[in-house]
């Protein structure tokens, strides 16, 4: 959709990466891997974590040294590695996730920032800053007050000014930009603004720059790029032009078969039926409004929405990470009182936050510490907390959910690959044996060897008897686990999706709002 | 290779302490061996040091929760002048002047606690302003003269009497001390306490209820500081303004302390053996040049030598994490470097 503007030239390559390699304390973490760029094209990179995708992104943005072998050229100047001046010179860019813009300073002050004001007898001259800045925000089409504090810009304005601040121009022999490298920049954007984003960057390819564009969102390949690599297990799947993928044939690029595996098994589990473990009765907290549903033992239910939808305060507000406006939360007979987490535990329910590093885990703490932490009663005994007891408990965990490194029990849980937290912190809720198991976003950051355990774990608890409830942003997922799909729109659930009514489209349609009625209560 | 790498390194990144007494002793006894290796200075630095290291022992339990309790001087104070102006202006015995004495500073927690659980005011501010308060309260009780101490025998004997030598007060700190080791290593209350100081939202989410914690790590801090009070003023008679003094050297023992033994947490041992290490240095320095200013210069140096050791602590093993920066949502940084470091066992 972009590169049309520079077809007629002769077809320039902004980045031509041969045969990298990289290893890792002797494992590969990324394999000969090759990829090329046209000027003006916009090239998505995709993989699972793990797959090596930041890996090739830092070997560009001279962080990490490859392999010997390997070669890079941009705008086929070759690329000296470890160095990042040099990267900079040769006009490669790069827009992180985490955008390192000042919230509280104003858009021309960020803009500014780094390359410094202009002066005159060491006062801003205020005038062609702003003159410089503006010209900055008109090469990405972006229209914000430049007095502005970035804090209170869209998301995606804030990531406009994050790519505008990347192209300014520093320093006499630094070459063009050729290269823009964007880091899964729609990570934490609500799904409305993407198209603004991907606005942007057309913009910006549309002038000649190629792009590297890395993200998990799997739809904007389709609305923005013209070709994609997929990586896995740091071997390069295959780059295909994007107008011959769809996006089941995407997914199994990516992480091969198993979800479909995931789905297969969560079908042949059978609900026990009988009484709802969980009712949830009108439940209103954050823009929720009138929210009910009921879960049974050995129910898989998800819950689909964009951000900003309620989607993800629904399991908060139930297991009382935070607080409810209204409404009842019944888990068995017992009522479950807000902003009790305690109380919710005492009932059977367990709780995984969305994010590992603020809410999930103590990272400082030792695995076997945040293993424990839920319940240290079976340790405590005649005054002292009994250390074996915990240890041997700890080991049991570490063996049943693969852990690695295996000996680890007593390292920091910040130490462990994301996905290994993460499969600790399943094991802190597992060994309570949770009649509901509320799960956020359970295996966001988690690499696919790792996904694929969680998930089994998941399955388990169901069969034997566990309500689970998931609510993830990687609608892929819901589709494969769940038995039942809540879809929530605006603070409602707008639709109950279940059997073949499940599908990706299908919770697409409802979450974007494309038809305007509301599924009854 | 980096087994035995990692050995040495915990034995000097734990024990630097031990070490660093070690030479103290080595030199001093060395420079003033008749004046330092003697029993007469052992025993005045066990003592002398008695009250500071309670004091420091009272700090670090809302440390350990992630909470500073910075009004532990004025209470300590207020403690003192509370149990000895009821004995000598009122008349009263000594036990019930005792018991009032912590009731008092037991009921300056409570209100610390509520200030910060309930009022949700940072435990730094609500602190600093409570003893402020607690200072102007004890104005009124003294009515800002020094009560005259207390004559009764039995009275200087709670601390006075000697046992092997040592004054019985610092038989009274070690009983303090394997308490709290025991609460805070041995029990689930210690594990909690820890987590809600770890990452309070964690904590919560995971059942520990963390406002509570808080609030009693507050009310056994303000208590601990009441009964090292009771103790100061049978050991030094009552004073109006030692509190103060003792408040930064309480918080520079125990942030030391959290770089000794258990590193990256704050535990007793470490803060004991820091209260030592740290006298034993000022004693020896006193005994070789006289000057009086080394206490100050000493515990300042170390408070902020402890803040910038742990710091540099962690940045160290950060940036050997920053290798493998623990994954968040979204962000695929890590499990790539993960594997950098997973063949290298990463010593906490």
């Amino acid at each position: 959709m972009t590169g049309e503007e520079h077809s007629g030239e002769a077809p320039r390559c902004a980045l031509s990466v041969q045969g990298l390699s990289k290893t890792f304390a002797g494992s590969l973490a990324l394999d000969r891997v090759d990829l090329e760029i046209a000027a003006g094209e916009v090239h998505a990179l995709l993989g699972e974590n793990g797959s090596g995708k930041s890996t090739l992104i830092k070997i560009l943005s001279g962080y990490h040294v490859p392999d010997p072998g390997g070669r890079v050229l941009i705008d086929s100047h070759p690329l000296e590695f470890g160095s990042p001046e040099t990267s900079y010179h040769l006009g490669c860019r790069f827009v992180h996730q985490d955008l390192a813009l000042i919230p509280t300073s104003s858009v021309l002050d960020n803009l500014s920032l780094n390359g410094g004001f202009p002066t005159r007898w060491g006062t801003i001259r205020s005038r062609s800053a702003k003159q410089l800045a503006s010209s900055d925000l008109a090469r990405v089409g972006l229209d914000v007050d430049l007095a502005m504090p970035v804090g209170m810009l869209s998301p995606a304005q804030r990531t406009g000014v994050a790519v505008a601040r990347a192209l300014r121009q520093f320093g006499r022999d630094t070459r063009e930009v050729r290269l823009l490298v964007l880091d899964e920049p729609t990570a934490t954007l609500p799904e409305n603004e993407v198209d603004h984003l991907l606005d942007i960057v057309g913009r910006v390819a549309a002038r000649g720059v190629g792009i590297l564009y890395v993200t998990h969102r799997l739809d904007e390949v389709f609305g923005l790029a013209d070709n994609a690599t997929v990586l896995r297990d740091g071997r390069k799947v295959g780059t295909f032009p994007v107008s011959s993928l769809d996006r089941r044939k995407l997914v199994s690029l990516l992480i091969g078969t198993e979800l479909d595996e995931v789905r297969a098994a969560s079908q042949a589990l059978h609900s026990e039926g009988g009484d709802a473990v969980l009712r949830v009765h009108n439940l209103e907290a954050g823009p929720l409004r009138n929210v009910s549903f009921e879960v049974r033992p050995g129910d898989i239910v998800g819950v689909a929405g964009i951000t900003g939808s309620g989607r993800e305060v629904i399991l908060g507000a139930i297991f009382g990470a935070t607080e409810r406006r209204g409404g009842t939360v019944r888990v068995g007979d017992v009522q479950v009182r807000s902003y009790r987490p305690r109380e919710a535990m005492d009932a059977g329910v367990g709780y995984l936050p969305p994010e590992r590093k603020t809410q999930g885990g103590l990272m400082e703490f030792s695995a076997r510490e945040n293993l424990t932490v839920t319940d240290l009663a079976p340790f405590w005994q005649r005054g002292l907390l009994r250390r074996r007891g915990e240890t041997a408990e700890t080991k049991s965990w570490f063996g049943r959910l693969a852990v690695r490194p295996a000996e680890g029990i007593e390292a920091p849980l910040m130490t462990f690959s994301g996905g290994n937290q993460q499969k600790i912190l399943f094991g802190k809720w597992l060994r309570r044996s949770p009649k509901v198991f509320l799960l956020d976003e359970p295996t966001q950051g988690v690499d696919i060897g790792a996904k694929a355990a969680l998930h089994r774990q998941l399955l388990d608890a169901a069969a034997n008897g566990a309500a689970v409830i998931i609510s993830s942003s990687d609608v892929d997922e819901l589709v494969a686990l769940s038995h039942r799909v809540l879809v929530i729109r605006g603070g409602r659930i707008v639709a109950r999706l279940q059997g073949d009514e499940i599908n990706v489209a299908a919770i697409s349609h409802h979450a974007l709002g494309a038809d305007e009625e509301v599924a009854g209560v | 290779m980096s087994e035995r790498r990692r050995s040495l390194n915990l034995g000097l990144e734990r024990f630097s302490g031990v070490y660093l007494w070690a030479l103290f002793i080595l030199i001093f006894g060395v420079w003033k061996p008749h004046l330092f290796l003697t029993k007469a200075t052992l025993h005045s630095v066990a003592s002398s040091q008695a009250i500071a290291a309670m004091l420091a022992i009272a700090v670090l339990v809302p440390l350990a929760t992630g909470a500073f309790d910075l009004s532990i001087g004025a209470t300590i104070n207020l403690s003192t002048i509370v149990v000895t102006w009821l004995q000598t202006t009122h008349h009263w015995n000594m036990w019930p002047a005792m018991i009032i004495a912590v009731l008092v500073t037991f009921g300056v927690g409570v209100v610390n606690g509520f200030i910060v659980v309930k009022l949700r005011i940072s435990s730094f501010i609500a602190t600093l302003g409570m003893a402020t308060v607690i200072a102007a309260i004890q104005s009124i009780v003294s009515g800002q003269s020094q009560p005259l101490p207390p004559t009764a025998s039995a009275w200087n004997s709670l601390t006075q009497r000697t046992v092997g030598g040592f004054q019985i007060v610092v038989l009274y700190l070690i009983i303090l001390a394997v308490f709290f080791w025991w609460l805070l290593d041995h029990t689930p209350a210690g594990r909690y306490l820890h987590a809600t100081g770890g990452n309070l939202e964690a904590a919560r989410l995971a059942g520990v209820r963390v406002d509570m914690w808080t609030w009693l790590s507050l009310i056994i801090s303000a208590t601990v500081s009441g009964v090292a009070g009771v103790l100061y003023g049978s050991l030094s008679g009552p004073s109006l303004t030692f509190g103060s003094t003792l408040l930064l050297p309480a918080f520079a023992a125990a942030f030391l302390g959290s770089t000794q033994i258990r590193p990256g947490r704050f535990n007793v041992w470490g803060t004991m053996l820091a209260v030592y290490v740290l006298a034993t240095g000022v004693k020896g320095l006193q005994l070789v040049t006289g000057v009086q200013w080394l206490n100050d210069m000493f515990n300042g140096v170390a408070l902020i030598a402890a803040v910038g050791f742990a710091v540099w602590r962690q940045r160290t093993s950060a940036a050997r994490r920053s290798l493998a920066p623990p994954t968040d949502h979204g962000d695929s940084h890590s499990d790539d470097e993960a594997v950098e470091v997973a063949g290298v066992p990463s010593s906490g």
